[in-house]
């Protein structure tokens, strides 16, 4: 846990359209609640997220990740495969600079899974409440 | 195209230890094809970078610019607004862009990201492969367009060598023999029978031989030299 009992960590979700985005909505039409300093961002599938923007993130978070659809099920076939890529490569660089590679990660949902996106939110929060702050963040 | 690779971070970092702002300054040519130096490297190094000195307490802004080419003075001139506002230069262009980066800005320390490889040819995503050694007498024309220099582990001219072994060169199993390639090419076209001809002894000369090289081209020199 943190030396910090009141850090409460920022995070940036990337979410595909199709899955992510559409779960988050589902929770909220349910009246599910999660972690405020969680910030979503919409991508038209997994596929576009890039190095560039889990870095950028970063720059700014304690932690950031992507929601994709379920492996196999990606409409445009192999958007999750690359986006699941592009974590293991931020992975490497966060790694190279002595960062928790923990920091980013992937996630797999459906468009009707509120309750599961709440949940993982929440234990990606809780996971960087353990880590504590990022310890790289440019923009405090 | 020329083919580079981003340096190890920790080379990066001890470049700019000393510095508190610097210029990452990518370039939209080879370096861009090859992942290596474009826009997008620009931004990723930027990121790692000043999460890496942000980590050990010592925070470096950094700026970023990726310009069209940096072998060119003229697209480096548009960025001298920039350069005076920072302590170093962070090329990731090619050896040249970094020596035209480091003419240009005299006054400026200029750091290489990358290390230039080779000029080559992008065989599929994430490898490269060598496929030109600039020795300035092209002799493609008669090995069916494979360049016995570059492809050639011995750069051979007569071709090949007992090393050879079902197309595969001695010194690396991976690498294709050129001359089992040029044979095979020629075969194809029905040319083979022009590999009897033997090839003359390479004239060096307009390789690396007489130090550094430079071209000339008076029908396109300006009246003043310039």
């Amino acid at each position: 846990m943190s030396a910090d009992a009141n850090f409460q960590p920022k995070i940036v979700v990337f979410a595909c359209e199709n899955s992510g985005w559409l779960a988050a909505e589902h929770a909220a039409s349910l009246g599910l609640s999660y972690p405020e300093r969680v910030e979503l961002i919409k991508l038209p599938c997994s596929g576009k997220i890039d190095v560039i923007y889990f870095m950028k993130a970063l720059e700014k978070s304690d932690g950031t990740m992507i929601m994709a659809c379920q492996q196999e099920n990606c409409k445009f076939l192999k958007g999750n495969v690359r986006a699941a890529q592009r974590v293991r490569q931020t992975q490497n660089l966060l790694k190279e600079i002595g960062i928790e590679e923990d920091r980013v990660g992937i996630f797999y949902l459906a468009a009707n899974m509120g309750h599961k996106f709440v949940e993982i939110v929440q234990n990606f929060y809780d996971k960087m409440r353990e880590l504590g702050p990022n310890p790289g963040k440019v923009i405090k | 195209m020329i083919i580079a690779e981003r340096k190890p971070i920790d080379e990066i970092l001890g470049f700019l230890s000393k510095h508190q702002k610097v210029l990452v300054l990518g370039c939209g040519g080879c370096v861009t094809v090859c992942l290596a130096g474009g826009e997008k490297e620009v931004g990723i190094l930027g990121s790692e970078l000043a999460m890496a000195r942000s980590k050990e307490g010592r925070p470096l802004e950094v700026v970023q610019k990726t310009i069209e080419r940096q072998c060119d003075f003229e697209y480096l001139e548009g960025i001298r607004h920039i350069v005076k506002e920072v302590d170093a230069i962070l090329s990731l262009a090619c050896g040249i862009g970094i020596q035209t980066c480091a003419e240009a800005f005299p006054d400026k320390i200029v750091w290489p990201g990358v290390n230039t490889k080779f000029l080559g040819v992008n065989l599929n995503v994430g490898v490269w492969a060598e496929r030109c050694q600039a020795c300035g007498q092209c002799v493609l024309d008669k090995t069916g367009g494979i360049c016995p220099v570059a492809r050639c582990s011995k750069s051979i001219f007569n071709g090949p060598c007992g090393g050879s072994q079902n197309g595969k060169c001695e010194v690396d199993p991976d690498t294709d023999c050129a001359w089992a390639l040029i044979h095979d090419r020629l075969a194809r076209l029905g040319e083979v029978d022009s590999l009897r001809e033997i090839m003359a002894i390479k004239d060096w000369s307009f390789s690396r031989d007489g130090g550094p090289r430079k071209l000339v081209r008076e029908d396109l020199e300006l009246e003043s030299g310039k």
